[in-house]
């Protein structure tokens, strides 16, 4: 059934595509002209009548009387830099200039480029869209009057959020920094991370309005090529309007787009990522977002957490399997109690049973609608402590906490073990926070299930679930490996977290060149001669 | 032609999914529907013949109540019977009555946590076979239910207070297992009974439990069930009872002896191992049965004024054997009298025997009775405490 929805709604994507192309933005790619006005005439009917486009005149050389014009867009130049590294020099230099000129005359451009101006990064470029474009980016261009060539300089400069610390992806040891919406500083975290030369940020611009830089980030060697070459080919199929986030990019590319699980990972800590990188995979930056992807994606990834690999290996083996139950508690729980109490009393303890059916004496709902409305009634919750302004947030809370939790059960509205059912599988929830959607669905569908057919309902959706997670498949990696297919090496990470001198080779499934990671033997060990210096004294 | 092949698949999907939700929610239930059953009691009546089945069924918001806020406990505390609802009808047959029995219940039965059921003393002696027939065709009804009969009436037992227990039949039951840990008297579930009555040979049996008075704290009687006796069973009709000792004697040779105490003259000892095996021996068509026991024990209490000695030891472990011989003697003496194989000596010999028990599982009624029994007694004394002499 969806299949065929999709078909449509892409049918009628092409169909966009093409009005969208016949109606055109700018006209097409023109060489600069010799004439100075000729081109500003383009520039400015393409830029238009924006007042934060700057066209700023100047004559570089009264004596030649070389007009010129720096173009560049206000609030994304850094000021400072612009006056100081490149106005004044192209003023206060004009005797150097002029000396120059009266050598050879074509490479004014080349010389202001190579001897004038004390900014780092300058490109040379013929073309008028090119130089539309990125002085829509940020870049300032400076055109001459008698040169078929423009300077663009990158003097990009904004105010942009600092580093901060990871909101959503919390560690006790880990490092504090978090991705910002700057590609750039973004790439260099990444950079910090991960010294190798090997390190690669391969840039497209994506987006035919917004004209996003998008990074793909891998290490030549570690990463596979034909991973890179699959997500540019993924990438460059992109046509929209706009990259708002990075999720728009995951959305585009995903496996699975109709399937519940996230089929790309993502996340806001540069240590996450450099380590993905590092076992073999790509991350995908997006100006403008402060999370990155990794690709491929596996489900034990949603299990992993930063501090698993932070603290040491039993523990986080502990925490992994706590995290694992919680995941299953939190679909299952509330699917199971309803399906007991309305299918098979029998399987509670007697006991259980009575204190369960004491609590139910009485109540107005049958359990499955009992079980809904508090799932929903957490949902709205939820929701609403998210999206609420923070100084309501308490107001919420308190009124959540007291309607659900104690007026419900006093009013003899919902039971007091339904309350702590839903209260547990709440908080459960929120172990796994990638799997979070996915789970609230299944929880919902699990509930439902167990409320119309019992346990064999809830085997059922079981078997769809598990079905499914075994067909689905990310970048052309199997979504459930290392456990199927079984790989027993990779194990070591899923499960349990092996320590980490254990962990010599990066995870087979990824298919990386390099299998190798580190050498291995080096469980630390008190050294032989020291042992024996120990006996002897 | 797609088109087609796209509806096909649409069918053979609707196909699927919409059975799935016609069986439904045809067989839910909603909790505050149910009556749970918590014992079930069979009495008939020894001049009519009418039966009367008691159902003991547990009112789940009294229980809320008791385990909710103190202040309605003590509430509640005159009222003897409040977690538990007694009803009781009367008919032909065990379906007759539980047929009746719609017309003065609110809520549907559930069995499935039933943990008791009671024969009454005249039930069990006229025979219960109607009625485990009734309780073995539903599959609602678990094998694992103890079996008790009672002294008196079914009805009677079942509306004795529930002491500790907040639910009777539960008390009662675990009361049953209790004196089945202390290896007084044996625990049996419906389907060991089952298995008994299926064997051609064997006798089933049953705990037998009584209602004594006691004084409460406040001077008046307190009524309280015990287990007295085991019932003996020949088919399916109650024929006699083994005592205390007797009993004991019969779990010594069932190897059904866990832990308990053993009173001897001048000493007393905790049980801590014991295992049985019966050896049956057939020769010249005479059966000789071996009952080897081995069993091991701690002191617990010594009366005499010897300080403790090995010699004093083997004493003991041979006063034990004695007892231990007589307590199984006085079972077989009994059992003898009855004529009901209540060790299972029959598949003893069909195990071993299996051409000649043709032969001999017709005449087997005849031949129990003469059957030579031979006991034999191992003990040890493991343990005698922190002390060596007595202290007086």
């Amino acid at each position: 059934m969806p299949g065929f929805l999709f078909k449509k709604l892409h049918f009628k994507k092409i169909l966009n595509h093409e009005q969208k192309k016949s109606a055109g933005q700018y006209s097409s790619s023109v060489s600069l002209s010799q004439n100075l006005e000729e081109n500003l005439r383009v520039l400015r009917e393409a830029l238009g009548s924006s007042s934060d486009v700057i066209i700023r005149d100047m004559k570089i050389s009264s004596d030649s009387n070389i007009d010129a014009a720096v173009v560049y867009i206000d609030g994304l130049v850094d000021r400072a830099l612009l006056n100081h590294d490149i106005l004044r020099p192209l003023m206060f230099n004009l005797q150097l200039i002029k000396d120059n000129l009266s050598h050879n005359h074509k490479s004014l451009i080349d010389y202001i480029k190579s001897s004038v101006l004390t900014v780092g990064q300058i490109t040379v470029v013929q073309d008028i869209d090119r130089v539309i474009a990125r002085v829509l980016t940020g870049h300032t261009a400076i055109l001459a009057e008698g040169a078929t060539r423009a300077l663009l300089i990158d003097a990009k400069g904004w105010e942009t959020r600092r580093i901060e610390e990871p909101k959503n992806e919390l560690s006790i040891r880990g490092s504090k920094e978090s991705f910002t919406e700057t590609l750039r500083t973004n790439t260099a975290l990444l950079r910090r991370k991960i010294r190798d030369p090997r390190l690669t940020f391969e840039s497209l611009q994506i987006g035919e309005r917004s004209k996003t830089d998008v990074s793909i980030a891998y290490v030549q060697g570690i990463t596979p090529d034909n991973l890179i070459e699959e997500i540019k080919q993924r990438l460059q199929r992109i046509d929209t309007d706009i990259i708002l986030d990075v999720s728009y990019l995951e959305q585009f590319i995903e496996d699975s787009p109709s399937s519940l699980f996230p089929t790309v990972g993502s996340s806001e800590r540069p240590d996450v990522v450099a380590a993905r990188i590092l076992e073999g995979r790509a991350a995908i930056l997006v100006d403008g977002s402060p999370m990155a992807l990794t690709v491929p994606f596996l489900f034990i990834e949603g299990f992993q957490n930063p501090d698993d690999y932070y603290a040491r290996p039993f523990f986080a083996a502990l925490v992994r399997w706590v995290r694992l139950l919680g995941y299953l508690l939190s679909i299952y729980l509330p699917g199971i109690f309803v399906s007991l109490k309305t299918f098979h009393p029998e399987l509670f303890p007697t006991q259980l049973l009575v204190s369960v059916a004491a609590a139910r004496e009485g109540l107005p709902l049958p359990v499955v609608l009992e079980a809904l409305l508090m799932l929903l009634l957490f949902e709205i919750l939820r929701e609403a402590g998210l999206r609420m302004p923070r100084s309501l947030g308490q107001a919420v809370s308190i009124v959540g906490a007291l309607v659900i939790g104690q007026a419900a059960v006093s009013a003899g509205l919902v039971g007091a073990p339904m309350v702590i059912v839903i209260a547990t599988t709440a908080i459960a929830s929120f172990l796994v926070i990638l799997f979070a959607e996915p789970g609230a669905l299944y929880r919902f569908i699990m509930t439902l299930a167990g409320g119309l057919l019992g346990l064999f309902g809830i085997v059922l959706v079981s078997i769809e679930m598990l079905s499914h997670l075994a067909s689905l498949r990310s970048l052309g990696v199997a979504y459930l490996s290392p456990v199927t297919p079984l790989n027993i090496r990779g194990l070591r990470d899923t499960f349990i977290r092996a320590p980490l001198w254990a962990m010599d080779s990066r995870p087979a499934s990824l298919d990386s060149p390099n299998t190798r990671r580190q050498s291995s033997g080096q469980m630390p060990r008190p050294p032989k001669t020291s042992s024996q210096q120990g006996d002897t004294q | 032609m797609k088109r087609k092949h796209r509806l096909t698949i649409c069918l053979l999907i609707l196909l699927v999914i919409i059975p799935v939700f016609i069986s439904g929610c045809w067989d839910s239930i909603e909790l505050n529907k149910l009556s749970i059953i918590s014992g079930l009691g069979w009495d008939i009546d020894a001049d009519t013949g009418q039966l009367t089945l008691t159902f003991q069924s547990i009112i789940p918001s009294e229980i809320k109540s008791a385990a909710g806020s103190s202040g309605d406990v003590g509430q509640k505390r005159g009222d003897p019977l409040h977690t538990i609802q007694l009803d009781s009808s009367t008919g032909s047959s065990a379906y007759d009555a539980l047929n009746r029995y719609s017309q003065q219940s609110s809520r549907r039965t559930f069995y499935q946590h039933t943990q008791l059921y009671v024969f009454g003393h005249s039930a069990a002696e006229k025979g219960i076979y109607p009625l485990l027939d009734s309780i073995a065709r539903n599959p609602v009804n678990r094998p694992n239910v103890l079996m008790a009969v009672a002294e008196k009436k079914a009805s009677d037992t079942l509306s004795v207070e529930a002491g500790m227990e907040n639910i009777q039949a539960i008390g009662m039951a675990a009361q049953i297992k209790l004196s089945a840990e202390y290896s007084k008297f044996p625990v049996v579930t419906y389907l060991e009974f089952a298995q008994r009555l299926l064997s051609e040979t064997t006798a089933p049996l049953a705990p037998m439990v009584g209602i004594i008075e006691q004084t409460g704290p406040e001077g008046d009687r307190v009524q309280k069930t015990r287990i007295s006796a085991t019932a003996v069973f020949k088919g399916d009709k109650m024929i006699g009872q083994l005592n205390e000792d007797e009993s004991r004697g019969l779990l010594w040779a069932i190897n059904k002896i866990k832990k308990g105490f053993l009173v001897i003259p001048g000493a007393n000892l905790e049980i801590v191992s014991a295992k049985s095996k019966i050896v049956p021996e057939l020769q010249d068509d005479k059966i000789m049965i071996t009952i080897a026991i081995d069993e091991e024990s701690n002191l617990l209490e010594y009366d005499g004024h010897q300080e403790i000695s090995s010699d004093l030891l083997q004493d003991l472990e041979k006063g034990q054997a004695r007892e231990i011989e007589s307590q199984v003697m006085a079972a077989v003496e009994k059992s003898r009298a009855l004529n009901a194989d209540v060790f299972g000596f029959g598949e003893a010999v069909h195990r071993k025997y299996k051409k000649e028990w043709r032969d001999l599982k017709a005449r087997w009624d005849e031949i129990y009775p003469y059957i030579e029994i031979v006991v034999k007694v191992k003990t040890q004394v493991n343990e005698i405490g922190e002390i060596n002499r007595s202290l007086n």
